[in-house]
């Protein structure tokens, strides 16, 4: 039992060490490294912009305008 | 990669469209978000009691110790797991869920599988209380949950980690943003940290010191490796979002991901300075622990230049309010972790409330404080409902702003001078502890400002859930004087 328990974590570490290696070689090759200035502002949308402070909640109706605070930038 | 990896299909996307794509993913993840925040509050409000009765012991210890389940010895780790796994971790697992589904940039997938992680969650958290109450405790700190307990949050646990996998494998072509890179990275480790200290001290346990050594290794890794991921990504989304600016430095906040990757796990044996390890264990630990400094100044310069000049937006912004405080005392407690692990100063530091202090500035002022205002965000989205009261919301940022500043500026004297005590040796014991007494009394006020707040926020909750009163067409905020607020305009 204890040894199949020490292959199992070894296996673990062996995995999950190598997922993040490959996970860092993935992103440097994806090009996640580059162009960082369009990586920060890719939480904003043409709804949200950049400039434009968002504590209000998104409605369904589109047809109705949300209010919500203006620029403060 | 040009710019235009992020904005896809420029032709087609208008702002009602992803208005309306962004409001069919928070609504996507409301069950799964109100089962976890739900529970989260409600395990808030039992280990505040836990919490209240722990700490009236310290003033009166023989306060209700004619039942055995509600000694200090029992209600304490009580506390501390349930806080730990019932608050924090369910709080914290509720927010991921949200951020993953928007930075995926697709509705969530899957929710059976969520579900299902809650009902285990739960189950897992109520033996495990009732289990440590009852006596059957490990003495482990932080896996105080006997294994019939923890087999359910580890089933829960993997459930999560095999949605975040199959989410990520579902997003929107794009750049995978910094707060997704903590979630994922907290959603494949922990699961893994937890199973594997599981298994050495519970399962088939491993001898001697070295169940120390596996113990803190856990221990100090369920904050940097859970937690810390958790309370930056939503930090990190949530301060550049509400504020509508992008982060200050987009290159730190990468290099800071990667280097508490690379840190943070080795952080562990700075709390066993001093006991019976090998030498290079614990040096290893401290230089890495000071190693820290660069993921948390990097962090630190983000947040706080990302909100200079606009830090009038505490004066509206509840989320802003709750999360700018939580990320400022990530600094602190940050900062204040690495200083203890250096031995000289560690000396004095062990064994005393100065601990007790650091864990509360680490898991309620900085973890805390940011599920609050991420919950203030988040929850009227999934919900479709106002939070009702912004005097609510005000009274619980006060009780609990002030509560936990005193409860960390009294436990940290109280520590340094009872350490101080207990290294001269012409004070016995028993005057180092006389020393702590008004020390804990403060704590204990301190503690119940806390409770108010928590009481309060669950209320505030419960109104919001059952959508009491009048639809609201506009965020709750703290201010509604026109003249305080920024300029309104229409979208």
């Amino acid at each position: 039992m204890n040894t199949a328990m020490y292959v199992l974590l070894a296996a673990g570490m062996v995995f999950f060490g190598g997922t993040t290696v490959a996970a860092f070689y993935w992103a440097a090759r994806t090009g996640q490294f580059r162009n960082l200035e369009a990586g920060a502002r890719s939480i904003f949308d043409g709804d949200e912009p950049v400039g434009t402070a968002t504590d209000s909640f998104a409605d369904r109706r589109a047809d109705r305008p949300v209010r919500r605070p203006g620029s403060i930038a | 990669m040009s710019a235009t990896m992020t904005e896809p299909h420029p032709s087609t996307v208008t702002p009602e469209t992803e208005r309306e794509l962004r409001s069919a993913i928070d609504a996507s993840t409301r069950l799964p978000v109100v089962l976890f925040y739900g529970s989260a509050i409600f395990w808030l409000l039992i280990g505040t009691v836990l919490a209240l009765l722990a700490s009236f012991k310290m003033n009166a210890p023989h306060f209700l110790d004619q039942w055995g389940w509600l000694t200090f010895g029992r209600v304490r780790p009580a506390h501390l797991n349930v806080v730990v796994y019932g608050w924090a971790s369910a709080a914290g697992i509720g927010t991921a869920l949200w951020l993953m589904a928007r930075l995926c940039r697709t509705p969530l997938k899957h929710s059976k599988l969520l579900i299902s992680a809650a009902i285990f969650w739960n189950i897992g958290v109520l033996l495990g209380t009732l289990g440590i109450l009852a006596g059957d405790g490990r003495s482990i700190e932080w896996l105080e949950f006997p294994n019939y307990a923890s087999f359910m949050l580890f089933v829960a646990f993997g459930l999560i980690a095999v949605w975040a996998v199959i989410m990520f494998r579902f997003r929107q072509p794009g750049h995978v943003y910094v707060s997704q890179w903590y979630l994922l990275a907290a959603m494949m480790w922990f699961p893994w940290l937890y199973t594997t200290a599981n298994l050495l001290l519970n399962f088939q346990p491993i001898q001697g010191g070295a169940q120390g050594a596996v113990n803190w290794w856990y221990g100090h890794n369920a904050l940097g490796l859970w937690f810390t991921p958790i309370g930056l990504a939503t930090a990190y989304y949530l301060i550049p979002k509400v504020l509508g600016r992008p982060i200050h430095s987009y290159y730190l906040s990468i290099l800071g991901f990667w280097s508490l990757a690379l840190f943070y796990s080795w952080n562990g044996m700075h709390h066993l300075i001093g006991g019976p390890f090998p030498a290079w264990m614990i040096s290893a630990s401290v230089v890495a622990s000071v190693m820290m400094v660069i993921p948390v100044l990097t962090t630190a310069i983000n947040h706080h230049m990302t909100v200079r000049g606009n830090f009038q937006a505490l004066q509206w912004s509840p989320t802003l309010r709750f999360t700018v405080f939580g990320a400022m005392c990530y600094t602190l407690a940050s900062l204040q972790g690495v200083s203890m692990a250096v031995p000289s100063l560690n000396v004095v530091t062990h064994f005393t409330h100065y601990t007790v202090g650091h864990a509360h500035l680490g898991l309620y002022a900085f973890f805390t404080m940011v599920m609050f205002g991420a919950m203030y965000y988040i929850l009227p989205r999934v919900v479709g409902w106002e939070w009702p009261s912004a005097r609510l919301i005000r009274w619980h940022f006060w009780m609990v702003a002030i509560g936990i500043g005193m409860m960390v500026v009294v436990l940290t004297l109280g520590g340094i001078f009872q350490g101080l005590a207990l290294l001269d040796p012409n004070i016995t014991f028993m005057a180092t502890l006389e020393y702590t007494k008004p020390w804990l009394f403060l704590r204990s006020i301190s503690g119940v400002l806390l409770s108010i707040g928590h009481v309060i926020f669950a209320v505030s909750f419960t109104l919001l859930l059952l959508k009491v009163g009048v639809r609201k067409d506009e965020p709750t905020l703290f201010t509604t004087d026109e003249d305080r607020q920024p300029e309104v305009s229409q979208a």
